[in-house]
Order: structure tokens, then C-alpha cells, then sequence
């Protein structure tokens, strides 16, 4: 007897069935597990998903690597003699291989099974609301959370798929460094590998098609983080349209429009940077929730998708693609699904942080955002220059920018700055509880710090 | 490995094997319905069986309804009407 569809089984294999291990998903299993509920996870890569093995903790480390050597470069400012500085890639792979494993990735399924969490191995397909399919078993369960992350996008640029390009998780495995880079692809991603990758003396091509790059900043933020790249010898190119990739050889010739002109590049590597795009394909139609390919699973703020007991949280959901923001949504979710009480998300003060150098921090809105929404703002900036700090640590390229209500309740903020990704939660704070910026006027910041530079531009907007 | 083989859950339930040759009639026929050449029908149902098995990949088990959709899918930018005809072909007839 088949069961008729729709209908909530009475007996079910689990409380909770998680697909996907990442940072969406491991919060809430861990939450449901800690409840005493039955959970499983299903997994078809590597566990713990794509922040600690491919994504953030890999790149940055390398990204460490390269800082190291910038600062090596420039010890002799500050008296200090050192002998001939080499790259090792060997080395930094290793180093950033150790990153990895110091997350505990390698033992996520021993931390999954010792919490009484069984995990799965396979691709997902749900059936029906209740039931899913991984390999030749079919599992069901009360609740469903799907955290299954994104994917790269490929855009259509002929010769890209014969190019044999590579994505940031090939970036992070080259076993020698291109003379010439080609980065398709001017955000976070994009400009954190043209970072690292122009310090080690990679010739590095970066195109974007927005007017500046990480387009969705501040344009002072782009503006300044290409005046930065173009410093170190990249070059940029923005409102840029990659018309064409033809092989030559080892090398690929790129041709791109750049402002109504055609130009043409030789580069050894392409890399492609042009974002992310929800993973959406395990039957949802089946379990009917409501999903666009590109904008990914539409969820209420309690993470409920159009299956009130199918979950969603992280990449899949297409809201803001951050490990922070995935954990965020997952703990929701968790809570949610075993409690009467709903919690909502509230997405007013996520921090963004990107680790160029200096680095790139913003939280809340942007100009563009309060325009478009027809609010009245006023907004102060104070370059980094002006502090103490920046005096005896010779970093004066950087600025801090406050966005406020007619009242001074502050509503973004953007920075660049050396430690922007440390700073921003003093603002973070302050956007999320509504603070005006007097507050933080008035409160005492150690001198000499980069967080002075918050003080003085809030002090800019509390004396109008 | 050989390839393990992939099932159908059908709309009431059962379930069957995968059969390529099914999906390839169902779409050569819709595409002979709007008169497209038979030449080239047999070349669209080729494509759209070869998208389908790929996109089968890794799935052990998919429903009737994915595979519907996957396909008229696929076979829309081939042949939009056919697509039409294959997707709603139990509405129509």
C-alpha cells in the first residue's frame, strides 16, 4: 500500500532530517540533537560543508600567507633588516591544509555520531513532503531543514567551458602560480584572490560589469579598493563585458568591452569569480515548496519555506551568502521547529567583511539601499589618517563612513581600514539595537586604536 | 562500479525502473505533433535524454512529475511548442 500523498505519516524515521552539513545545517541538527530529538544529516560532500574545507577558512589562511609576505616586504621601515624573502607554495599549502584540519572537518562525522546524530552519505531527492531518497534508501521525518548551500554561476561567455577556467576551490589548489591571471568577477571573492594572488607578482587582469568593484558597497568602498589594486600593479577593469575566451596553445586569449571598446588579453589561467547560485535541485517541487533557480528557496523570517515543516537557512535561501548569517538562520530554524513560540530573523545589521588589505567591512544599509527605499539619511566619513594609530603603524589609505537617520540613529556603516573586520561590530551593535551616534560618541575608545576612528566619525554626526 | 539502475516513483506511488526508451518516445512524439521533421525529432529526444540522464547522475530514485519537468524543460530550448505539448499532453488529448 502506497501512502497517499500529503498526508503526515504517523511513523517517521526521524524528528529531523538536515540536508546539507554546513554551517545552515549543523546548528540546528546539533540544537535538535541537544533536544533529545531523532536527527540525521545527509551529506554528498565533505563534511562540515563549504565554509571550513573550500570557502572562507582555506582562503583566508592563504590570504594570511600573503599578508605575512607583504609585511616582510615592508619590515624595513620600521628598522628591521631581513634576508631574501621566498614563496613557497608547497608550504602555504600545507599551512593552509592545516587550517583546515584544525576546524575539525576531518572528524565531522565522529562529531555528528557523538552527539547520537546519524549520518547519511548521498544525494538528497525529496519523494513527497515527507519522505526523501538518498541512494537506494528512503528516509522520512517530521521536520526537514535543507541547507544545501550554492554553487558557482558560469556565465554565458563563449570559449569559457573550453578554457578550462578555474573556480576559487581550484585557485586554492595551483600547484605553480600563473604569470597572468584573468579574474572574471569583481566582488568579495574576486578581489580577495586578486589580493592574494598580485602579492605574490601574478600579473592580474580583474573584470567586472558594475561601474565599481564589490558593487554592492558604498562606491567610495570600490573606488578606493581599486585605487589600492591598480597601486599594486593590477589591472582593473570595471563596466567590463567578457565577450570571448579562445585558447592559444597553454594560454587563453580574453577579449572584453570595456566602454564601447574591444580589448584583448593573454593570460596563462582565467579564474571565474562571478558568483553564487542557491543549490536547488532535490525534488522541492515533490515536497511543494516554492524556489527560484537563481533567488533560491523563498522562506517567511522563521525560516519556513511554503512547507511549514520544511526549513530552509544559509546559501540556499539567497538572501545574504555568509557563514555567519547560515548559522543565524539554522539556529532559528532550530529553535522553531520543535518550539510554539517562533523566533523571526532580523537581518538589519549583518556584517560584511572582506580580507583584502587593507580590509573591507560594512553592515546594515548602503547608500543605494536607503535611496532606493526613499529614506532620509546623513552620512559622515572620516578617513583613518587622522588617528594616532595610523601614524606609528604607517597605514594611512582607509576611511570610516557612518550612515544615519535625521535623528542620528545610525543605519550603515562602511569601512576600510586595516582591522575594518574588527570594527565593524562596534557598529553592528549599534545598527542592531537602533543606537544613535552619540552613544558612541560618548563612550571612551582606548587611543591609540583604528576604533577611534568610529568615535570621531560619530562624533561628526551627533554635533549637527 | 557498473551503473546501479534508477527508479521511477510514479504518481500513485509504485515505482518502476527508469526506462530512457519511454521518455524518448514521449518526447519524439510530442515533437512530431507540431510537425517537427522526424529526422530531426529523433535528434531533439536524443538530446533531451542525454540532459535527463545526466541530470539523473547521482539520484538513485526520482519521481515521474521531476522527470516531466526536467525534460520539458530541456526540451524547451529546442522546441518551445513541443515542450508545451509534451508537459500538458494529458489536458490536451
Amino acid at each position: 500500500m502506497y501512502r497517499k500523498k500529503n498526508n503526515k505519516p504517523k511513523i517517521v524515521d526521524f524528528d529531523l532530517i538536515v540536508v546539507g552539513t554546513g554551517a545552515g545545517g549543523g546548528v540546528a541538527a546539533h540544537m535538535a540533537a541537544a533536544r533529545g530529538k531523532k536527527v540525521a544529516v545527509i551529506e554528498q560532500e565533505s563534511i562540515g560543508g563549504e565554509c571550513p574545507n573550500y570557502g572562507c577558512v582555506p582562503t583566508k589562511a592563504i590570504l594570511q600567507s600573503a599578508k605575512m609576505y607583504n609585511t616582510v616586504q615592508k619590515v624595513s621601515d620600521f628598522g628591521i633588516k631581513v634576508g631574501k624573502t621566498e614563496v613557497d607554495l608547497g608550504a602555504i599549502h600545507s599551512w593552509k591544509n592545516q587550517a583546515v584540519k584544525n576546524t575539525g572537518t576531518d572528524e565531522g562525522r565522529q562529531a555528528y555520531e557523538r552527539s547520537g546524530i546519524t549520518v547519511i552519505r548521498g544525494h538528497a531527492h525529496f519523494l513527497d513532503p515527507w519522505m526523501l531518497s538518498v541512494g537506494k534508501r528512503r528516509y522520512s521525518a517530521h521536520n526537514f531543514l535543507v541547507a544545501t548551500g550554492s554553487h558557482d554561476v558560469v556565465p554565458p561567455i563563449h570559449g569559457l567551458k573550453e578554457c578550462d577556467y578555474i573556480g576559487y576551490r581550484q585557485a586554492l589548489e595551483l600547484t605553480t602560480m600563473p604569470k597572468k591571471l584573468f579574474i572574471i568577477g569583481g566582488g568579495a571573492i574576486g578581489s580577495e584572490f586578486t589580493h592574494y594572488f598580485s602579492s605574490f607578482g601574478v600579473e592580474v587582469h580583474l573584470a567586472d560589469f558594475m561601474p565599481h568593484l564589490l558593487g554592492n558597497e558604498d562606491p567610495e568602498v570600490g573606488e578606493l579598493v581599486e585605487a589600492i589594486f591598480e597601486q599594486e600593479g593590477v589591472n582593473v577593469h570595471t563596466e567590463t563585458r567578457v565577450i570571448k575566451i579562445v585558447n592559444k596553445g597553454k594560454q587563453h586569449v580574453v577579449s572584453f568591452e570595456k566602454l564601447g571598446k574591444v580589448h584583448s588579453v593573454t593570460v596563462d589561467k582565467v579564474m571565474l569569480a562571478a558568483g553564487k547560485s542557491p543549490n536547488v535541485d532535490l525534488g522541492l517541487e515533490n515536497a511543494g515548496v516554492h524556489y527560484d533557480k537563481k533567488r533560491g528557496i523563498h522562506v517567511e523570517r522563521t525560516m519556513q519555506t511554503t512547507a511549514p515543516h520544511i526549513y530552509a537557512a544559509g546559501d540556499v535561501t539567497g538572501r545574504y551568502m555568509f557563514t555567519h548569517v547560515a548559522s543565524y538562520e539554522s539556529r532559528i530554524a532550530g529553535h522553531n521547529m520543535f518550539s510554539p513560540l517562533k523566533h523571526m530573523a532580523d537581518y538589519r545589521a549583518v556584517p560584511r567583511a572582506i580580507y583584502v588589505e587593507p580590509e573591507v567591512a560594512g553592515v546594515g544599509a548602503t547608500e543605494a539601499e536607503l535611496k532606493k527605499k526613499g529614506k532620509k539619511y546623513q552620512s559622515a566619513a572620516v578617513p583613518i589618517s587622522v588617528i594616532g594609530r595610523s601614524n606609528v603603524s604607517q597605514q594611512d589609505t582607509g576611511f570610516v563612513k557612518i550612515l544615519a537617520n535625521k535623528k542620528g540613529v545610525i543605519l550603515g556603516a562602511s569601512i576600510v581600514a586595516p582591522r575594518a573586520g574588527e570594527m565593524i561590530h562596534e557598529l553592528a551593535l549599534a545598527v542592531q539595537w537602533r543606537m544613535k551616534a552619540s552613544k558612541i560618541d560618548y563612550t571612551m575608545h582606548a587611543y591609540p586604536t583604528w576604533s577611534q576612528a568610529v568615535r570621531i566619525c560619530a562624533n561628526k554626526i551627533s554635533c549637527r | 562500479m557498473g551503473k546501479t539502475m534508477k527508479h521511477i516513483v510514479k504518481r500513485r506511488g509504485h515505482t518502476e525502473a527508469y526506462d530512457e526508451r519511454k521518455l524518448y518516445a514521449a518526447v519524439f512524439s510530442a515533437c512530431q505533433s507540431v510537425r517537427e521533421p522526424s529526422g530531426s525529432a529523433e535528434l531533439i529526444a536524443d538530446k533531451v535524454v542525454s540532459d535527463i540522464n545526466e541530470w539523473m547522475g547521482n539520484k538513485h530514485e526520482v519521481t515521474s512529475n521531476d522527470i516531466r519537468a526536467n525534460a520539458a524543460l530541456h526540451l524547451k530550448a529546442y522546441n518551445p511548442d513541443a515542450a508545451y505539448i509534451y508537459l500538458h499532453h494529458r489536458v490536451v488529448w
